[in-house]
């Protein structure tokens, strides 16, 4: 699934959908249409939050229609049963839904997969059953009725149009608050862990954490649409909040196009629509709306808003290359990589006889197999100390372990004068490591700019309810992350490419990205997982100029590295694994002359 | 209350083997295309429906109207991957099985045109004469529902295990690049599971039809409970989604005869939550970790 957002900049988008909220209604009277208006409004608000979480995080909810019957219950309860005043029940059935959803989002939200899917199907048919059996508290099977309306002192909104306007107040600060968050920091951690959820996690995004929040922020928008919904209607039944409800609210994120919450509002307003444009088929009512639903999604696989606005994106970009094209040329004659004729890599070596990353008797087994057993070494600050091995000698697994992608069975980690050993991968982040990855782990569904700016989620930033409201020190925040983005990429020669899609980058120009992606919040410390394996030896000499460059910045690297060339000459200190075990350990000449790595690499001994 | 739990045994086991063959066809489709068909309960629909014509209005005898139905699920079955699957611009799961949503309202809405919103009756297979059983009752059809899903799920392992044309399926739905380089057609592996799915449906719909009433869209509930039965055994495991079944079938029951029948389908669910929560891997699976 990608996602592409197409959400603009600016304030233009909801301005124009607040003059359309003021003037329809000059258009229409009809209160059959005024009607439908509203619950498309209604719709649109969980369709907002359902879109950040299943188009930007990627999490997949069918029971988003229970969080909308419980919103609607709770109120009504409260309000008609318990006498609370309607807007004090709408803030209580929302805090009730927030409870619900962390119950249900933190056992199902720890795994990866759609087990989200599996749980809020479940629930959904669950609520609903229990909504239809209780019925001396819910009205059972015929419903609730008798809910009072909103009013403002004495002024009662009793009415569609008075509805009207304070349900699309309601839809456009939704829209307004995913807006916020979709283009925030908390938005690309979001498609990040969407993209690939341990490297995401690994950049510092508390993916876990995120995806409850989100989960729960949708089920509090559901919730608030389904409370107006019971004080609109001063009515409520159990039928409107079952699983095909459900499904529809999805539906709406998909036909507007995953990831984009304009794309949202026009699927809600073409999905809630359309059964009332199909009313005179009446039978065939079904078999259309299926029908029309299947049509859409094999030929529009984005949605119809992305698809268009794709095709406009396409024509813009055509008629900017004409003006832009003399620049461009220019500029690549002054950027680009940096040249490695003239330059020692052995250049000024200044190593602080001080560890920085301590591991001590550290043991991984896996089933039966000892992945890596009592390994001991130390990374000195400055350094850059590689780790080498044949393959299967526990390399990558070593560096797993110190990222806290796994946890060693046996062993102490010290990272600078903290244990890290037990720590997850994005508060390991956080105390300033950084790594890249052997198999790459590119978030494709974003561009090779946010690729980096994700990278700098291990400091700490603005999280949901800032970004939600677009707090000042937010804007200030976001210009510093991009403006060290850029400085990050044009260090890798990847300025050139900053606004395109990660994914269309070649394989060296992605293995750069990753470095870059590393290095933008400034680590202390850097684990490389062969960064030139697959590279060509001029290819594989800049990587190595880059990692030195790296390092005379201060940043301390740990490299893991097949290349034998590469390694010698750019390491301090050379750490050689086998079968898991520590075999040898010292400087790149004298772990050459060591015979136990000379039979191990070569087998037999000389 | 124990002298009717062999009751409440046997009917769990009933209803746990149609939740069984359900999750089989679900189990089928996920294998080879990862994604989950919502189209699985309309099958179950339409084979009691298809069988229900031919029984009740042209008077096919029984030994033709069942494979006749079978082979007519079967066929729509193969229809749903060749018309809304394949045809399809993105390979996205979550569009794929939306896709299959779509599929499925439509076919409820060709249903309830064709059969009427009706509820419909089918005589059982042979007769209604009760069978005494280790304390419990029960009718012929009982015995014909254990019957045919054994059978089914017999003759789908040995299709799988021992046959060519099983072991290509099975080689397309572990790597589909790689089989496809062995000269396997992936396409048409995907194209049989969807054919092979529709039978297990039809089965199941056909066998359950005369001990339940029938109607348009009797499979939506069994559809949804067959999902269940195949989350509690682990996702795409078909052993695991026979003990799925038949223990769902057994704990509704006897949850259902000890609480009470009105919260028969909370408990089902009930599980179903209470397994992803706590062995999220099913109870014959284990949970998968993302590599780097």
């Amino acid at each position: 699934m990608s996602t592409r957002s197409f959400d603009g900049k600016s304030l233009i988008g909801p301005a124009i959908l607040a003059f359309f909220i003021i003037s329809l209604p000059l258009l229409i009277s009809n209160p059959y249409y005024l009607n439908v208006l509203n619950i498309i409004g209604l719709n649109t608000i969980v369709v907002v939050g359902l879109t950040l979480l299943i188009g930007y995080a990627g999490q997949v909810s069918l029971g988003h229609a229970a969080f909308y019957g419980i919103g609607a219950y709770t109120s009504a309860i409260l309000s008609v049963t318990y006498g609370i005043s309607p807007w004090i029940a709408i803030i209580l059935a929302a805090l009730v839904t927030a409870t619900i959803a962390l119950i249900i989002g933190i056992p199902t939200l720890k795994l990866h997969g759609h087990y989200l899917v599996m749980a809020t199907l479940g629930f959904n048919l669950i609520t609903n059953i229990i909504i239809v059996q209780c019925d001396s508290v819910t009205g059972g099977p015929s419903g609730f009725p008798g809910i009072p309306p909103l009013s403002i002192g004495r002024w009662a909104i009793d009415s569609d149009i008075r509805m009207y306007f304070l349900i699309w107040s309601v839809t456009l600060v939704a829209i307004i608050f995913g807006l916020n968050l979709a283009r925030s920091r908390v938005g690309r951690g979001l498609r990040a862990l969407h993209s690939g959820e341990a490297a995401a996690n690994c950049m510092g995004v508390p993916t876990r954490i995120y995806k409850i929040k989100i989960f729960v922020l949708s089920a509090v928008f559901a919730s608030v649409a389904g409370s107006l919904y019971a004080h609109y209607l001063s009515f409520v039944s159990p039928k409107t909040f079952d699983i095909f409800f459900s499904v529809e609210l999805v539906t709406m994120v998909i036909i507007g196009g995953l990831g984009s919450i304009w794309g949202g509002l026009f699927g809600s307003t073409f999905i809630t629509s359309l059964p009332n444009l199909l009313s005179s088929f009446d039978e065939y009512k079904d078999v259309f709306y299926g029908f029309i639903l299947v049509v859409i999604l094999i030929s529009t696989p984005e949605g119809l808003i992305l698809e268009i606005c794709r095709k406009i994106d396409v024509f813009r970009k055509k008629r900017r290359q004409g003006n832009n094209d003399s620049r461009d040329k220019q500029e690549l004659d002054t950027v680009g990589p940096s040249s490695i004729s003239g330059l020692s890599l052995a250049a000024s070596r200044q190593i602080l006889r001080e560890p920085l990353l301590r591991i001590k008797n550290m043991s991984k087994r896996f089933g039966g197999i000892a992945a890596v057993s009592e390994i001991t070494f130390e990374v000195e600050k400055g350094s850059v100390t590689s780790l080498i091995g044949p393959n299967g000698a526990g390399k990558t697994t070593t560096i797993n372990l110190i990222y806290g992608v796994y946890r060693p069975n046996k062993g102490t980690i010290i990272f600078g004068h903290n244990r890290i050993d037990g720590l997850s991968s994005y508060q390991i982040a956080a105390r300033g490591m950084a790594r890249t990855f052997q198999n790459l782990q590119i978030f494709d569904n974003i561009t090779v700019l946010e690729n980096v700016m994700v990278g700098a989620h291990s400091k700490p930033g603005s999280e949901f309810l800032v970004s939600m409201l677009h707090i000042p020190p937010y804007q200030k925040e976001e210009e510093m992350i991009r403006e060290k983005s850029m400085e990050a990429l044009e260090f890798f020669g990847l300025d050139e490419a900053a606004d395109s899609p990660a994914g269309q980058l070649s394989f060296g120009e992605q293995k750069r990205l990753e470095m870059a992606r590393a290095i933008v919040s400034k680590p202390e410390l850097i684990l490389l997982d062969e960064p030139v394996a697959g590279l060509n030896r001029a290819e594989s000499m800049e990587i190595a100029h880059l990692i030195m460059k790296i390092r005379s910045k201060g940043t301390t690297v740990l490299l893991v590295e097949h290349d034998i060339n590469v390694v010698m000459r750019i390491s301090d200190k050379v750490v050689v694994l086998n079968y898991g075990t520590m075999i040898a350990e010292g400087s790149p000449k004298q772990v050459q002359t060591n015979e136990a790595v000379l039979s191990a690499y070569l087998g037999g001994s000389f | 209350m124990t002298d009717h739990l062999a009751q409440f045994i046997v009917a769990g086991l009933t209803t746990g083997s149609i939740y069984a063959l359900i999750a089989l066809g679900f189990c089928v489709i996920h294998n080879t295309t990862g994604i989950v068909n919502f189209t699985q309960g309309d099958f179950v629909s339409l084979g009691g429906l298809v069988i229900y014509s031919l029984l009740m209005s042209l008077k096919t005898p029984l030994i033709f109207a069942f494979p006749l139905s079978v082979f007519a699920v079967t066929v729509v079955g193969a229809m749903v991957e060749r018309v809304a699957i394949r045809p399809a611009r993105s390979r996205s799961v979550v569009i794929l099985v939306f896709i299959t949503i779509g599929v499925s309202v439509f076919m409820r809405g060709v249903f309830k045109i064709l059969w009427g919103k009706n509820q419909m009756g089918l005589p059982s297979f042979s007769g209604e004469t009760p069978i005494s059983f280790v304390g419990a009752t029960l009718i012929p059809q009982n015995l014909w529902i254990f019957g045919i899903t054994f059978m089914s799920v017999m003759s789908l392992h040995f299709f799988f295990n021992r046959t060519r044309m099983g072991k290509a399926m099975r080689a397309a739905a572990c790597n589909p690049k790689a089989a496809s380089l062995m000269g396997i057609n992936v396409n048409l592996m995907v194209l049989l599971s969807f054919a092979l799915s529709g039978a297990l449906g039809a089965i199941a719909g056909i066998i359950i039809a005369p001990i339940t009433t029938l109607s348009y869209d009797i499979g939506v509930m069994l559809g949804l409970k067959g999902f269940a039965a195949a989350v509690l055994g682990g996702y795409g495991n078909s052993f695991g989604a026979v003990v799925g079944g038949l223990l769902l079938g057994v704990l509704e029951s006897v949850g259902a005869g000890v609480v009470s029948s009105t919260y028969k389908d909370v408990i089902a669910f009930g599980i179903l939550l209470l397994v992803l929560f706590v062995r999220p891997g099913g109870i014959l699976g284990h949970s998968e970790t993302e590599r780097l």
